[in-house]
């Protein structure tokens, strides 16, 4: 043994030669096996160094027992030594705030995020919100999260696809929402969805919609009704069936979609300026938001003044009323028996209704009896007979009394129009002169009628 | 953890075994200067204050001069534990190399059928 000593200096060559050339190959093994043994746990800003056999850990960690697990692992892979622990827990954040800003084309997450599932997600959600749309994550890794917050801001950055542009703002449990929905009805959408989020998270929305826009146009040459524009599922039948009605010799042609978000009475607003509008010879109504605007021709000079001195009061509470109402030129004058026909034409197109067994006109005939007075009015010199007429059922001298009085409710609607009180008789003849079979229900509506003779 | 620092160092450890094996194989024959026991002493109570360092794992971390400047213990504490693997892989070369060389010499050494020249015999004795 005391000879074997001279084998110490090659012994030493041979350990300077294993330093130098293993110590970087073993120190980059080393951390590769920790950085692959620590894959599956989840750590923010991880860093593993190796310095011979020892391997410093830096991370922050998401929950204590995440990092006592880190340190655990990494301690266990084979060729290792000693684990520096430099690891630390995520800052404690309150309020725990979160944010998604969204710029038309770009969405910007903001704020604190518990966990990169969470991100994950909500990037995922944000991507989805558009075909192009850039997003850009600011967000950072925070403990302090309320209870549900994952489900709570996956909902929130799901609404982001229907705003334009805006901003959702989530400190704790308060979620605010500020911005322009992107279209119709989304923004009542965003507040049904809201009543989704998980109990305890209060909103506070503040979100711009687009103006609802309802139109309607009347074209006499073609007698042709356009809508277009928005309207709520329940009232677009609503007012399709009323537009029938009042546009009784009108084709309508309905191009209305369907849309949430219509201001409160607009059904009412609608009907109440369709009436209007089915009165012009040639007009164009355009409703936005709560202001309504029409325009166009009435056929006579009182229908104007009417209808620009009444559609304000009959519009609902907080409604706007914007008239520009001129009167059509009263067309050539015509001998009686043109007047005549033109009577029969018209009153054969549509009916002169009248609440049902009161002498009371239905608004959805002023439209006819405008065109009546029109008419009227271009045979100033001819005397006409206004007839009311019922079918059999009832009383006979009630009805013939009630179809006196019918007929007298069109004269005086006439006489409002302007026409000469002398130039029109009212005359009521009951039942006693039916077109028709009083046995069917069709027959007897059309025994119930106004009729307008020339003499 | 062992073996897979064996595998790593295999190279080493086996040039340092060989090395091991050829010192034993010559120091039965050599004729070259023994260790004085005071030295073989110092490095016995040098290499076991070594191994009490590498057990303890007393080396660790780092040492700071400056801002820039450090001496690296964890890396010293490689070191230290490779030099003292490879320098117990060489003793034990060492020592199989005498004991396979003594058992040579052994072999050769011993009495043979009586030979008509006992002279000539004799010269073939063990030179240390």
């Amino acid at each position: 043994m005391r000879k074997w000593w001279p084998g110490l200096i090659p012994l030493a060559l041979i350990l300077a030669f294993a330093a130098y050339s293993h110590t970087s190959r073993l120190e980059a093994a080393l951390a590769a096996r920790a950085d692959a043994a620590l894959a599956d746990i989840t750590l923010d800003e991880q860093d593993i160094r190796a310095s011979g056999r020892d391997i410093e850990l830096s991370a922050k960690a998401f929950t204590e027992q995440g990092r006592r697990g880190a340190l655990a692992i990494a301690e266990t892979v084979r060729g290792v030594r000693r684990v520096n622990d430099q690891t630390a827990l995520l800052p404690w954040t309150s309020p725990f705030t979160w944010s998604a800003r969204r710029e038309v084309t770009r969405i910007v997450l903001g704020g604190e995020v518990p966990l990169p599932e969470t991100r994950t997600s909500l990037n995922d959600i944000a991507r989805r919100s558009g075909g192009s749309i850039e997003v850009v994550d600011q967000m950072r890794y925070s403990r302090g999260a309320p209870a549900n917050f994952d489900a709570a801001t996956r909902l929130l950055a799901g609404e982001l696809a229907r705003l334009s542009s805006g901003e959702i703002k989530l400190a704790d449990t308060k979620a605010t929402l500020n911005g322009m929905a992107r279209e119709l009805g989304d923004r009542e959408l965003i507040m049904l969805a809201l009543r989704e989020l998980p109990a305890g998270f209060t909103t506070e929305v503040n979100i711009q919609a687009p103006p609802y826009v309802f139109q309607a146009n009347k074209d006499p040459v073609t007698s042709i009704v356009t809508f277009s524009g928005y309207a709520p599922d329940n009232v677009r039948r609503q007012i399709v069936t009323a537009a029938g009605r009042k546009f009784f010799s009108d084709i309508i042609i309905d191009g209305l979609r369907v849309a949430l978000g219509a201001p409160a009475g607009f059904a009412n607003a609608v009907t109440v300026a369709l009436g209007d509008l089915s009165r012009l010879s040639t007009g164009s109504l355009v409703i936005a938001d709560r202001t309504v605007k029409l325009t166009g021709d009435a056929f006579y000079e009182a229908a104007a003044t009417q209808i620009r001195d009444t559609l304000q009061s009959r519009l609902p509470e907080g409604w706007q009323a914007e008239t520009e109402i001129s009167v059509k030129p009263l067309a050539g004058a015509v001998d009686s028996a043109v007047c005549q026909r033109l009577f029969s034409d018209l009153l054969a197109r549509g009916r002169i209704r009248f609440e049902s067994g009161r002498a009371t006109i239905d608004p959805d005939s002023a439209s006819l009896l405008d065109q009546l007075v029109a008419i009227a009015m271009r045979c100033p010199t001819t005397l006409v007979e206004i007839a009311g007429h019922t079918d059999a059922d009832g009383d006979d001298a009630a009805n013939l009394s009630l179809s006196q009085r019918r007929a007298r409710a069109v004269v005086d609607y006439m006489t409002a129009a302007g026409l000469s009180g002398e130039r029109l008789m009212a005359v009521g003849y009951g039942r006693m002169q039916p077109i028709a079979s009083n046995d069917t229900e069709e027959g007897k509506t059309q025994n119930r009628r106004i009729e307008f003779t020339v003499r | 953890m062992m073996l897979y620092l064996a595998q790593f160092h295999l190279g080493p450890l086996l040039a340092a075994l060989l090395l091991g094996l050829a010192m034993g194989w010559i120091a039965v024959v050599h004729r070259g200067a023994e260790m004085p026991t005071r030295w073989l002493v110092r490095i016995g109570v040098l290499v076991a204050a070594l191994v009490v360092v590498s057990v303890t794992q007393a080396l660790r971390g780092r040492i700071y001069i400056s801002d820039s400047l450090y001496l690296d213990l964890s890396r010293a504490a490689y070191w230290l534990d490779l030099a003292l693997v490879l320098f117990a892989v060489y003793l034990a070369g060492c020592a199989v190399g005498t004991w396979l060389r003594m058992l040579l010499v052994a072999h050769q050494s011993r009495p043979k059928k009586p030979s008509p020249n006992p002279e000539t015999d004799s010269a073939k004795g063990p030179a240390s």
